[in-house]
């Protein structure tokens, strides 16, 4: 009986790991063969996919995404830092409320979100904001709270003591911004920079509603084309924008990770 | 020196710090959340209570809401396909999330790696994944087409199934979290005590194990239903036409019909239903907090 149980859970684990790789591999195997379907009869490997991406039809959408989520990336990092530090740093009157206000967003599904922000350009009849300027501003409402609540996190348990140690050694508040606090919360900043850019470069829900013919994200065109076609050439901008994302998270990583040694080196 | 010298009396200067700066620093946030969160926010709700034409307060897109057909049908098949999910997602990340919580070997890491590695991957990626396989001529019917056990396609796609399964791998990652970081806190040694005192090792999970990580098992299911109800792509494309959720629904009611006041309306629909559920599990933790404060309580 134990045996079976021991059995049975090692058999459920494979099948879950597998379940979870399955449509990973799946979709690697289809940006490098001839045809979408895969199918269980050996073929010719190709790279024709890959060499695809470099038109304006991928390239744009592309571009699009990555200036918006870098545009997104900036300005959620800077309000959120700035937001988390007077709320939580300064602890200005009615700070909770505030917060709460701050981390409202999250609680509203990101669908909602995306109606209300169409509803409301339109009843203010700024439909000719739609497309990149309306993309930026819904992805920064979406980006914002979690960049907010990363950096709350990490200055609550930073040592007010240190930032006391400067102002006593003469340090007056932009110095110590600067010089003590930005060094010592910079991992949590990092980090909900990265978050708020991937967030923005992966949207779907909110992005649905607010991209305009010939202004669109990369995965709002993708979903377009696959509901009428499983072009293998998707599977190829699928794999190459997960490769991306994959390079923008190492490469954060390495600016934090490298700033913190060489911030222990120092001391 | 100067400096020095004015800063001699920082007490003085805490206690009156210099209120516009916080102030300076919030209001760019509070004003983008303003305009663009809380307004439209608002905008949105007093759109579904007003008369399309007069903008008199009235109910009557609620009513149209609860007396079509169409539109309860994708609040029920919402809450249906969350609740499979929810199940779906609890049940399959069980044993991955106890094995990452119980094990020590070097498996761990890639066993955690290999469980979380699909959340970096995107939706439309894995989505596009599942639509290869569960296609009328995808990987799943070729392959039991090729063994002869079926002779025409099985219908995967384009229904509840292929949204469940969709669904259930996106939403699995965060469920295993929530499962492993209860299980980590159960204590193995009661484990060890039950196994030594004889118990078999289902009498072990079904006595132990399961009922101590409850808390995980309602944060899981939670946080799978949640996702499940407001996700979008997902259905949109493993749906589609043949299974329409709440929130295809609104993107329909918005891009295609153009009718504000109902597509408000199932907005506020899907919200009070992610609002519900969200108000059951702050209740639940609540109610267990407290009860276990008053059970260690009486031990002592």
């Amino acid at each position: 009986m134990n045996r079976l149980i021991s059995i049975l859970y090692w058999v459920s684990l494979g099948a879950v790991l597998s379940f979870i790789t399955l449509p990973l591999i799946v979709v690697v195997a289809a940006s490098l063969s001839p045809t979408s379907a895969v199918t269980l009869q050996p073929w010719e490997w190709t790279g024709r996919w890959y060499a695809d991406l470099w038109s304006s039809r991928w390239l744009d959408p592309f571009l699009a995404s990555f200036r918006i989520a870098t545009v997104v990336a900036a300005i959620s990092g800077v309000l959120g830092l700035f937001a988390a530090y007077a709320v939580v740093y300064e602890r200005i009157p009615g700070s909770d409320g505030l917060m709460s206000y701050l981390l409202s967003p999250l609680s509203v599904p990101q669908i909602v979100k995306g109606v209300a922000i169409v509803l409301f350009l339109s009843m203010i009849g700024l439909q000719g904001f739609l497309g990149t300027p309306a993309l930026i501003a819904a992805h920064v409402v979406l980006a914002l709270p979690f960049v907010t609540r990363m950096v709350a996190t990490s200055l609550a348990n930073f040592d007010a003591n240190l930032d006391r140690a400067a102002q006593i050694l003469g340090a007056n508040k932009l110095q110590r911004i600067r010089l003590v606090v930005l060094p010592m919360i910079k991992p949590g900043v990092l980090s909900g920079v990265t978050f708020a850019f991937i967030i923005s470069f992966n949207n779907i829900p909110l992005s649905v509603f607010l991209v305009r013919p010939g202004d669109s994200t990369l995965p709002i065109t993708v979903i377009n084309y696959l509901e009428y076609s499983l072009d293998p050439v998707l599977a190829a901008v699928n794999v190459a924008s997960m490769a991306f994302i994959l390079t923008v998270i190492f490469l954060f990583e390495k600016i934090g990770g490298f700033s913190a040694q060489l911030h222990g080196g120092s001391k | 020196m100067k400096s020095l010298a004015l800063d001699l009396h920082p007490p003085a200067r805490r206690r009156h710090p210099p209120q516009w700066f916080p102030i300076a620093a919030l209001t760019p946030s509070l004003l983008v959340l303003s305009v663009f969160f809380a307004l439209p926010m608002g905008m949105m709700i007093g759109m579904s209570f007003a008369q399309t034409e007069t903008f008199s307060p009235t109910l009557e897109h609620y009513q149209r809401f609860f007396t079509d057909r169409l539109s309860l049908a994708g609040f029920c098949r919402t809450a249906l396909m969350s609740l499979l999910v929810a199940i779906s997602v609890t049940v399959l990340g069980y044993p991955v999330a106890y094995f990452l919580a119980r094990s020590t070997t070097r498996w761990r890491a890639v066993v955690f790696a290999l469980a979380l590695a699909p959340e970096l991957a995107g939706v439309v990626l894995r989505t596009y994944g599942w639509l290869i396989i569960l296609e009328d001529r995808g990987f799943i019917n070729d392959l039991l087409l090729h063994l002869g056990l079926i002779t025409s396609p099985l219908p995967l796609s384009k229904n509840l199934f292929a949204v469940v399964v969709g669904l259930t791998h996106v939403v699995l990652p965060f469920g295993i979290l929530s499962l492993m970081t209860s299980i980590q806190g159960i204590d193995p040694n009661l484990e060890r005590a039950a196994q030594m005192l004889g118990a078999s090792r289902l009498a072990v999970i079904r006595t132990i194990v399961l009922p101590l990580s409850v808390p995980g098992i309602v944060s899981s299911m939670l946080i799978a239903f949640t996702m499940s109800a407001s996700a979008y792509a997902t259905p949109a494309l493993l749906g589609g036409a043949g299974f329409k959720v709440l929130a295809t629904m609104i993107y329909e009611q918005v891009l295609f019909y153009i009718d504000w006041p109902f597509a408000s309306v199932m907005a506020m629909a899907l919200l009070l239903m992610m609002l519900a559920i969200s108000f059951v599990g702050v209740r639940y933790e609540s109610r267990r907090r407290s009860r276990a404060s008053v059970s260690s309580g009486g031990e002592r």
